[in-house]
C-alpha cells in the first residue's frame, strides 16, 4: 500500500488530482480511495486531498497522517506549513517549485522532486491551476504509475467534470511536466514554529457572548482579529499601481474586496500582505494605471 | 447631498484577511455596507457564505457586534433584538440582517415575509449571487433561467435550471413596506444612495444587492464588477426603488443582448441559441412589468 497527501489551495483541483492518481491506479489493477479533508475553505486558502493505493482491497479509512509521498501543488505553502508532516523517511516530497532539490529545505532529509508547475499550467492550460502537472511528476518522480495511465485518470475525471477538450490539455500539461521533472534529495532542519493557543476557554468569556475582541497566545480573537489572516500568500498576480498615471478616483479602493487599498498622503497604497490578486481593481481602472504582473 | 466615493470613511469595519474567494462581490457588499452602516450597528447572518468567510470562530471579519443565527430566521431574530435595543433605550443602532439570496428567497422567507407584515424596524440586506454558493453552487430560488449548478446539471435531457429567478423584491413590495431597493455593486452611487437611505429611515428596509460571484459563475475573478454591469445593461437585474407606495427605475437598461452578459460566465456555456431566446423574451418581459409598474405607482 502506498498513501499520498495534497496539499493545495481551494480552486487548485487537489481533490481532482487525488481522484486521477487513484482512477489511475486502478487503470492498472489495483485498489484505490480518493477523499478531500472537509472544512470551512474558500478557493486559495489551504486545503488536503488523500489517496490510498493497494493491489488489495483497502479496508483502512481514515485521513492520512503518515503519507508515503506528499504532492505540493502550490509553490508558498512549503514556507507556510510543514507539509513534511508525517512523511515516511523512504517516502518522497513532490513539490511545485522552481528551485532544484536540493535548494529545498524541509523539515527531514528526504527523497524529492521539483518541477516548475505554475509555469507549465499558464503555458498549457493558460491559468495557473496546477492539478494536472503535478501528477505528470508524480509518475515521474516515483515511477508507481505510468504517464500513461496518468493521462487516462486525467480523460476520464477531468472529461466528465469539465469536459473533453479541457482534459486534454491537462494530459498534455501531466506530459510536459513528466518530461521537466528534477530528483534530488532536499535538505532537512527546518523547523516549525509550534501552533500557541488559539481559542479563549470559558472563563475569559463575558456571559452571552462567543468573543469580545482579546488577545490570546496566538494574536487577536473576536471582532475585527481576521486581520491576523494575511492572505497574501494567496496571489498569483500582483497589482502595481502607477503614480504617474493615477487619477484618485478611487475605483479600486472602492470594488476591493479585501479592503486593502487604503489612501494615504502619497496617493494609493496596496497591502500586500492580504491582496488576494484577484485583479478587480486593474480592470476597473479607467486610466489603466494598475497593472497586474507575475 | 448624496453619498459620493470619497466620503466614505477609511476605516473598515469589515476587516481584510477574511477567507472570501479572490473577486468576490459578496466581500464588495459588506465591506461597503459597514462604511455605510457605520459602528453603532449590529449584524445578523443566517448561514451564508459571508458568514463563513466573515467569521470563523474565534477569528471575525467584523468590528461590530455579530450573531449567527439560523438560516430560516435571520429577519425574525434581528427583530427582536431591535425590540430588545428599543426597550434598553439604544433606539439608534442599526440592526441589520445580511442574508444570501438562498437564506432569503427560500429558507428565510417565512421569517422574512413574517417580519415585513409586522413592519419591524429593521434593515434586511439580501446579496444575490444567485445560488447556494457556501455549500458549493446548489440552485436557489434566485438562480437564473439555464444556468449550471451541482443540482441542475447540464446534460442530454435537461441542461441547466429549468425555472425562472424568483422576484424576491417584488414579493416584499407586496407587503407594502416602507422601502424596497434592488442595488448592484457595479453602481457605487445608486449602491451608496440606497445605503444611506436605509440607514436613515425607519420601519422595514429591503434591499437586494446584486454580488456576482466569480467561483460559483465560472468567471474570471477580475471581471466580478464588469459582469454586474453587463448584467444591468442587458436587464437582467433592474435597479428600482420602492419607497413610499411609489417605485422609481434608477437605471434605464440599454438592453444590450443578453448574450452579451452570458458569454463570459462558464455557468452559461452550455445555452444553445433557443435557451438563449428564452432568456432574452423573459428579460423584456420583466423590463416591461417593471416599468409598467413604476409608471402605475406615479
Amino acid at each position: 500500500m502506498y498513501e499520498v497527501r495534497f496539499h493545495g489551495r481551494g480552486g487548485q483541483g487537489a481533490v481532482m488530482a487525488a481522484q486521477s492518481l487513484a482512477d489511475a491506479a486502478f487503470i492498472e489493477g489495483n485498489y484505490a480511495v480518493a477523499f478531500p479533508y472537509f472544512g470551512a475553505e474558500r478557493r486559495g486558502a489551504p486545503v488536503l486531498a488523500f489517496a490510498r493505493v493497494d493491489a488489495n482491497k483497502i479496508y483502512r479509512k481514515t485521513q492520512i497522517y503518515k503519507p508515503d509521498y506528499v504532492i505540493v501543488l502550490d509553490d508558498k505553502l512549503i514556507d507556510l506549513i510543514n507539509v513534511a508532516e508525517g512523511l515516511s523517511k523512504d517516502g518522497m516530497a513532490i513539490l511545485n517549485s522552481t528551485k532544484k532539490p536540493e535548494e529545498i529545505q524541509l523539515e527531514n532529509e528526504v527523497r524529492t522532486a521539483t518541477v516548475d508547475a505554475t509555469t507549465i499550467a499558464l503555458d498549457v492550460l493558460g491559468v495557473p491551476i496546477t492539478n494536472s502537472v503535478m501528477l505528470g511528476a508524480f509518475a515521474k518522480a516515483t515511477g508507481l504509475v505510468k504517464i500513461e495511465s496518468i493521462e487516462k485518470g486525467i480523460m476520464d475525471i477531468f472529461g466528465a467534470r469539465i469536459g473533453e477538450r479541457i482534459a486534454k490539455k491537462n494530459a498534455k500539461a501531466a506530459r510536459t511536466a513528466y518530461e521537466r521533472t528534477a530528483i534530488g534529495t532536499c535538505k532537512g532542519g527546518r523547523i516549525f514554529k509550534k501552533e500557541k493557543k488559539w481559542l479563549p476557554t470559558y472563563k475569559e468569556l463575558p456571559l452571552g457572548l462567543a468573543t469580545r475582541a482579546m488577545k490570546t497566545d496566538a494574536g487577536l480573537v473576536g471582532p475585527g482579529s481576521f486581520v491576523e489572516n494575511k492572505t497574501g500568500s494567496w496571489r498569483t498576480f500582483k497589482p502595481i499601481i502607477d503614480k504617474e498615471k493615477c487619477i484618485e478616483c478611487l475605483f479600486c479602493w472602492f470594488y476591493c474586496p479585501e479592503g486593502c487599498i487604503s489612501r494615504t498622503s502619497n496617493g494609493l497604497k496596496i497591502d500586500y500582505d492580504y491582496c488576494k490578486g484577484c485583479g478587480i481593481c486593474a480592470n476597473e481602472c479607467p486610466a489603466n494605471a494598475i497593472e497586474m504582473v507575475r | 447631498m448624496s453619498l459620493k466615493i470619497k466620503d466614505l470613511p477609511e476605516e473598515n469595519l469589515f476587516t481584510k484577511g477574511h477567507t472570501a474567494c479572490p473577486g468576490c462581490g459578496g466581500a464588495i457588499m459588506a465591506k461597503i455596507a459597514m462604511k455605510v452602516f457605520g459602528k453603532n450597528t449590529c449584524a445578523y447572518f443566517p448561514a451564508n457564505c459571508l458568514l463563513v468567510f466573515g467569521g470563523t470562530y474565534p477569528l471575525n471579519a467584523f468590528k461590530v457586534p455579530y450573531l449567527h443565527v439560523l438560516f430560516e430566521n435571520s429577519a425574525v431574530c434581528a427583530a427582536g433584538i431591535k425590540r430588545a435595543l428599543n426597550k434598553l433605550g439604544k433606539e439608534d443602532v442599526n440592526v441589520v440582517a445580511f442574508a444570501g439570496d438562498g437564506g432569503t428567497a427560500d429558507i428565510g422567507i417565512q421569517a422574512l415575509s413574517g417580519a415585513a407584515e409586522r413592519n419591524e424596524d429593521i434593515i434586511y440586506i439580501c446579496y444575490d449571487n444567485e445560488a447556494y454558493m457556501n455549500t458549493g453552487i446548489q440552485r436557489s430560488g434566485s438562480t437564473p433561467f439555464g444556468a449550471w449548478t451541482t443540482t441542475t446539471p447540464v446534460g442530454s435531457k435537461i441542461a441547466g435550471k429549468e425555472r425562472f429567478k424568483k422576484d424576491v423584491p417584488r414579493i416584499m413590495i407586496a407587503h407594502d413596506v416602507p422601502y424596497v431597493a434592488t442595488a448592484s455593486i457595479s453602481y457605487p452611487l445608486d449602491l451608496l444612495k440606497k445605503l444611506e437611505k436605509v440607514k436613515n429611515m425607519k420601519g422595514f428596509r429591503y434591499l437586494q444587492i446584486f454580488a456576482p460571484c466569480p467561483t460559483g459563475w465560472r468567471l474570471d475573478p477580475s471581471k466580478t464588477v464588469e459582469i454586474g454591469k453587463l448584467a444591468v445593461e442587458s436587464g437582467m437585474w433592474t435597479l428600482y426603488e420602492f419607497e413610499n407606495g411609489k417605485m422609481t427605475i434608477n437605471k434605464k437598461p440599454k438592453m444590450i443582448p443578453v448574450r452579451e452578459y452570458l458569454k463570459p460566465q462558464g455557468r452559461f456555456r452550455h445555452l444553445t441559441d433557443e435557451q438563449i431566446d428564452i432568456l432574452q423574451e423573459l428579460v423584456k418581459k420583466k423590463w416591461e412589468r417593471d416599468l409598467a409598474m413604476a409608471e402605475s405607482t406615479h
